[in-house]
């Protein structure tokens, strides 16, 4: 029996938006799920119904064995970190994180301790007798991570917590993040729209999408074998090519024909014939003077370690390749290429479903 | 050129406002202070200077004693009554419910009217002979009390009069500030397991706290000069009711002692100025509390 569990949860809210449309989710207890998707999938939505922030239009939400769903916040014992932090402007740090330990009325000794312990550890020892506006905001969010991991809640969830701040903070409030919940065990649901937080930070990636799952596993899973178009354009930076074209059989091999295009493509392996969509992450395509794929170089993007070439084939998106950091490509520049077969993925043409 | 004609446009705009702010405000003030050190009278010229004998004479008579305390009672009972009562109204109406504009416009009525006019629906109210409130506590088989001219009443029948006309006042300034507290204020007080009555003294109260100190500053300055009721409900020279206000006017239009009565103006107007100041440094003070000003 699972730690957390989600059952056919939805929520349609009073303007007739269906926000979540059904979500089922079994977490075991210390886990790390990341729920990913772009705004508006239902993530922060089913968050919420989690914390009680949000009353479920229908389902259950299983907290220990316990069905929470009628629930109010107070009584789940879940820790919560907001994205726009939400600290009381009107208390100091001190009292910003006591507050909870006070609320389920701890001594005001061991109040003390407990903020100094955490403070300490997060480094926000200085800041003890600031009020939250004279604070920067990666110090806010650090006061709204401390107010939650004060105490030891049954989960912790996490709106999109590093939203606001800068790349550099965000590494390390990240590092944190992981270290600490490894160190603690507690079970955690966090939500983000980075695909990159996300692959680093989850034991399970759960990967959102107009209201429901399109995909739960750990992060190689996800991004080795997406199980729609969506998650594998959403998943990966950037994202992965799509080819359009169809699956041909012919003397009882199968090959890649590519829209508007003679080349053959020996595939080495079983796809159903019919129309499809072939996706390759931009590592696995290669410059090959005899490759099924020609096209123009339109950009050479340089990012330090390597580089991302994009060239125009004729389909609707630019195709794009990574190369060496020493591997320059002039603008204009013809070129053919090819795939690595092993690491291609066909998804139906009609429902961007993998096959 | 342009520089000049825009230097010129700029006078244009402020000067009629500062024109009237002189005559009407500015010049008033100091003609006070200047006849207060005089024995003008309402009636006939030749006004003579004479020192701070009118001061000295304020702060000698027992009236003016009496006034102070009078005052003092109605300030603090009025305020302090309009602020609970407009509080626990605006709680009620925080919530979204049906009908809730309609109640709200209601409630807004007596703020709207002039104070005379109130008080001349409320003689009517309250008349011992005829008024229908005692119309109706006969009705139920109660006393009669004789709201207007019994001693002990009169100043409670003036309190309960300012306090139907100024709690909506105060109700509508709580609700600004109930309404300037985001909802995921109370959402993390939940989740950091707080319960209602804790996250009213915590939460709610103290970040209402400002704009709760504005209100009662406005009213207790204006609650300090009140007349405009007493006038009405008892007229002016009425011991039970007398106010610095109603005892100045009293001094000035009914003895005609106009030197006199502007030392009283100016004792009251002092009185005003150090409670505001007061207040004013409160509520700086709570703000500053609350990290609105960078350090």
């Amino acid at each position: 029996m699972s730690f957390l569990q989600l059952q056919q949860l939805k929520k349609t809210f009073a303007d007739g938006t269906e926000a979540v449309k059904g979500v089922d989710l079994s977490i075991d207890e210390g886990e790390f799920i990341v729920l990913l998707g772009p705004s508006g999938c239902g993530k922060t939505t089913t968050l919420r119904m989690v914390a009680g922030l949000e009353a479920p239009s229908d389902g259950r939400v299983i907290i220990a064995g316990q069905d929470v769903t009628r629930l109010r916040p107070a009584q789940r014992d879940v820790g919560f970190v907001f994205q726009f932090y939400a600290l009381y402007p009107h208390m100091t740090v001190e009292q910003n994180i006591a507050f909870t330990l006070e609320s389920t009325g701890a001594a005001r000794r061991e109040c003390r301790e407990r903020v100094a312990d955490v403070s300490r550890v997060m480094g926000l020892g200085a800041l003890l007798r600031r009020y939250p506006r004279q604070l920067s905001g990666g110090d806010q969010q650090r006061v709204a991570l401390a107010r939650a991991v004060v105490r030891r809640p049954k989960v912790y969830l996490m709106d999109e917590p590093l939203g606001t701040l800068d790349a550099d903070k965000r590494l390390e409030m990240r590092e944190f993040i992981r270290s600490r919940q490894q160190e603690m065990k507690v079970t955690t649901i966090y939500v983000t729209h980075d695909q990159e937080e996300a692959m680093s930070l989850a034991d399970r990636v759960v990967v959102m999408h107009e209201g429901m799952i399109c995909q739960a596993g750990p992060p190689t899973e996800v991004y080795d074998d997406p199980a729609s178009l969506f998650v594998a354009r959403f998943v990966g930076s950037p994202g992965m090519n799509f080819i359009p074209g169809s699956v041909v059989a012919d003397d009882g091999q199968r090959f890649f024909v590519p829209h508007q295009s003679q080349a053959r493509m020996p595939l080495g392996r079983d796809v159903r014939p019919g129309p499809v969509t072939l996706g390759v992450r931009p590592e696995y395509v290669y410059p090959s003077s005899d490759g099924p794929i020609a096209g123009s170089v339109v950009m050479d993007e340089y990012q330090g370690n390597f580089r991302s070439i994009h060239i125009d084939t004729g389909f609707a998106h630019n195709l794009v390749m990574r190369a060496g950091d020493a591997d320059a490509r002039a603008v204009g520049e013809s070129i053919r290429l090819s795939f690595n077969a092993e690491h291609t993925r066909f998804f139906d043409g009609n429902t961007g479903q993998r096959l | 050129m342009v520089s000049q004609r825009t230097g010129l446009l700029k006078y244009g705009f402020v000067g009629p406002a500062l024109v009237v702010l002189i005559v009407l405000n500015i010049f008033p003030l100091l003609y006070n202070v200047v006849l207060s050190f005089t024995d003008a009278e309402l009636v006939g010229g030749g006004a003579r200077y004479v020192g701070g004998s009118n001061y000295s004479r304020v702060f000698s008579t027992a009236e003016f004693v009496e006034a102070i305390r009078t005052t003092a009672v109605f300030v603090a009972a009025a305020v302090s009554i309009e602020l609970c009562l407009g509080f626990c109204l605006a709680l009620a109406l925080q919530r979204g419910f049906r009908g809730k504009s309609a109640i709200l416009t209601v409630l807004l009525i007596p703020m709207m009217l002039s104070p005379a006019v109130m008080a001349l629906f409320w003689h009517q109210i309250l008349s011992g002979d005829y008024g229908i409130l005692n119309h109706i506590l006969a009705a139920v088989g109660l006393g009669q009390p004789e709201w207007l001219t019994a001693p002990g009443l009169k100043l409670i029948s003036i309190l309960m009069i300012d306090v139907w006309m100024w709690t909506p006042f105060m109700m509508l300034i709580a609700l600004a500030g109930l309404n300037s507290i985001p909802q995921y204020i109370y959402e993390a007080a939940e989740i950091d397991r707080a319960g209602a009555w804790r996250i009213f003294r915590r939460i709610t109260l103290p970040m209402c706290a400002p704009l709760l100190a504005l209100a009662v500053l406005l009213r207790t300055t204006d609650a300090l000069k009140q007349f405009d009721l007493v006038m009405a409900v008892t007229g002016p020279n009425d011991a039970a009711t007398q106010t610095l206000s109603a005892l100045l006017f009293q001094k000035v239009f009914g003895d005609g002692k106009t030197g006199l009565g502007s030392a009283y103006a100016c004792v009251l107007l002092v009185i005003v100025i150090a409670l505001a100041s007061v207040f004013t440094r409160y509520i700086d003070f709570i703000q500053r509390k609350q990290g609105k000003t960078q350090q």
